[in-house]
Order: structure tokens, then C-alpha cells, then sequence
């Protein structure tokens, strides 16, 4: 995944305890599933104002998408994993599993830090990564004030 | 979390306040599969057990009750029979329900689909068993037929699920049953009842055993 000597970059997107337990949660149901807000709430175990504050970072990274319909006249939301979203928390999976691999890399505050610097850059840093989705991601991110 | 830039918003930075190590973030995404994937899942273990008790104790009571000298009377039997296999439908219907709650997509329709499939068969096998009755085929052959063509459909719906799960175990259950219902008329009358409930009740519970030993495992 990495060049010798390159620390692997974390998502920041998905690199957030909150966020990175919705990703999970989605990523266990059978792709092409969506599931309702209240089922995906008690699935990941949140409260539903935290759960969609981190729902809205997904979904402006293009990780998840978010539709409402009507069942029996009630508003239902589903939410589903994106394509996007299921390659970013492997990707994000298999970066940690590098940085744990890579000797003193897995110190307590180093990896954690010295990914987030590059996290700032869009595209150089990330070598293996094809032009897409995960630098769209960042991208946005970065947008951030 | 630097890269989202202090202060982004407050709730960000009280939600992410401690940044994970890579570790932690691994045993997150690791114990968080886990946990969702188990609650997700149906607890297969809980429903062949359910059948393999109702099969035992059900099947066996029939053939007491249905010996030359009955040691139990069909007044005792049968409501049994019925609360048993009653609790088992419970068990296999409920879970996989609740387990679908408030999930859509293709998955949702298959386990529909699939349970669906239970009551059209054993409808229709219900039909098939009054048109024979009707028809005049005598007590002591309604026994065979009904209860072996019953265990058949049954192993005929377990061969479907493991062949859509690609799960080996509930596909040999399937295949089991197939030889059990059908070898079970040649016991005769009330023989058929005694091998339905020994090889068709301890084939369900064989079955669930690795299942529930896979749970706890994964709940370890």
C-alpha cells in the first residue's frame, strides 16, 4: 500500500470514533441494503443528533447516501454505504494495519499525528490512490475552515 | 484530528476531542464488526435446537401414544406436539424479523421470500395429505405418508437455504432429512414415528452444535 519509508495517510473522514462506528455498522449490512435512521442509531449505539451531525460529514464526502420516503405517510430515512465509502474504510483498515506493521509507527501519538499533517494535501500524498473518491473526500475536508 | 482545523464546529471537537491511536481505531473497527455483524445475524444455533426438542419430544410421543399398549395418551400428546413446534415456528420466524427490521435492499426480500416458502409448501402438502384422506387412503398409511412427506419438505427447504447461503451444514441437515423422512415408511406404523423422532430430532440438534459453539467462539 505504501512506499518505503511513506507513513500511510488515514482518512480523516472516517479516522473519528463516531464516524468510524456508522462506516462499520454500514459496512456489515449486505451491500445494496439501506437501512432506516433509527435501526442504524441503535445498531451503532448513539444518540440521533450525534448520529446526524456524523451522518452529514459522510454524506458530503460521498461515503454514504441519504434518502427520505414515505411509508404509510410516515418520513422515513434510509441511509446506505456508497461505493466510495465501502473502499474508504477498507482502505482506511489496511492504512492502520501498515501503520501498526511499521516499527515505532505504532506509537501512541506519532502515527496519529504524523498522519494528520498529509491529510492537509490533497492528492501528492497519497501514492497508491487512484484519482477518485478518497481525494474528493479530503478535498472537502480541507475545505473546512 | 488537526487536518479538520481547530474549532471547525464545537460538536466536532467534543466529539473527537481524543484522537484514536491506529490501534485503538483497529480494535474499533474490528470489535464494532463483530458486535454489529452478531446482531445482525440469526442465531441458527437457537432454531435447529428449537426443532431438534419439538422433533425428539414431539415424533417420540406420537409413537407412545400410537403403540399396541399406548404409554401415553394422544389427549397428553398432542397439545405438547402442538406447544412445541408452535414455540419452534416462533423461534424460527420472529428472529430472523426482528434481525430485518428496518433494513431494505435485496437481502430483506430473499429471507421474505424464502419464509414465504414454509407455509405454501406445508399448505400444499396439507391439501395433498386431505385429498388422499379423502380419497380413502386408510389411517394407518395417512401416518407414513403425511409425517415422511413432511420431514422430506423440510429437507428439501434446509437443502435451499444452505444452497443460498452456500452454508454446508444446514445443506446436509437438508440432505439428511431427505434420507430420514424417506426410510422412515419403512419402519411402518408407529415405527416411522420413532425413527422421524431419534434420527430427524437428533439430526437437528447435531446440526445446531457447531453453529452454537461458532457463536460462542465469536462472542469470545
Amino acid at each position: 500500500m505504501t512506499a518505503p519509508h511513506t507513513l500511510p495517510v488515514l482518512d480523516p473522514v472516517i479516522h473519528a470514533q463516531p464516524r468510524l462506528r456508522v462506516t462499520v455498522a454500514l459496512a456489515a449490512l449486505p451491500a445494496d441494503d439501506k437501512i432506516t435512521f433509527p435501526r442504524l442509531q441503535e445498531l451503532a449505539g448513539m444518540t440521533a443528533g450525534n448520529l446526524a451531525t456524523h451522518l452529514r460529514k459522510l454524506e458530503d464526502a460521498g461515503y454514504i447516501t441519504v434518502t427520505k420516503a414515505y411509508r404509510r405517510r410516515t418520513p422515513v430515512t434510509y441511509i446506505a454505504l456508497t461505493r466510495a465509502g465501502r473502499r474508504a474504510l477498507e482502505d482506511y483498515t489496511a492504512a492502520l494495519r501498515d501503520l501498526l506493521a511499521v516499527p515505532g509507527s505504532a506509537d501512541e501519538t506519532d502515527a496519529a499525528s504524523g498522519a494528520s499533517p498529509r491529510d492537509a494535501e490533497p492528492s501528492p500524498g497519497q501514492p497508491d490512490e487512484p484519482p477518485g473518491e478518497p481525494t474528493d473526500a479530503a478535498r472537502l475536508t480541507d475545505r473546512r475552515p | 484530528m488537526a487536518a479538520m482545523g481547530p474549532g471547525s464546529d464545537s460538536e466536532t471537537r467534543l466529539e473527537e476531542g481524543n484522537p484514536l491511536t491506529p490501534r485503538q481505531a483497529l480494535v474499533l473497527v474490528e470489535d464494532e464488526r463483530d458486535r454489529v455483524t452478531r446482531s445482525l445475524q440469526v442465531n441458527v444455533a437457537a432454531i435447529l435446537s428449537a426443532w431438534g426438542v419439538a422433533w425428539l419430544v414431539g415424533f417420540g410421543l406420537a409413537y407412545f401414544a400410537s403403540t399396541r399398549h399406548p404409554a401415553v395418551s394422544w389427549l397428553v400428546a398432542g397439545p405438547v406436539i402442538g406447544v412445541l413446534s408452535l414455540a419452534a415456528a416462533v423461534t424460527s420466524f420472529g428472529q430472523p424479523i426482528r434481525r430485518a427490521r428496518g433494513i431494505e435492499g435485496a437481502s430483506r426480500q430473499v429471507t421474505i421470500m424464502y419464509m414465504l416458502a414454509w407455509p405454501l409448501a406445508f399448505g400444499a402438502l396439507a391439501v395433498l395429505n386431505a385429498g388422499l384422506a379423502h380419497e380413502g387412503m386408510p389411517q394407518r398409511l395417512m401416518s407414513l405418508v403425511w409425517s415422511a412427506s413432511a420431514a422430506v419438505t423440510v429437507g428439501v427447504l434446509y437443502l435451499g437455504i444452505g444452497a443460498l447461503h452456500r452454508d454446508r451444514i444446514s445443506y446436509g441437515l437438508g440432505a439428511w432429512m431427505l434420507v430420514t423422512g424417506s426410510a422412515s415408511v419403512f419402519a411402518g406404523h408407529p415405527g416411522n414415528f420413532a425413527v422421524l423422532s431419534l434420527a430427524g430430532g437428533g439430526g437437528f440438534l447435531i446440526a445446531a452444535a457447531p453453529y452454537a459453539w461458532g457463536r460462542r467462539r465469536a462472542a469470545r
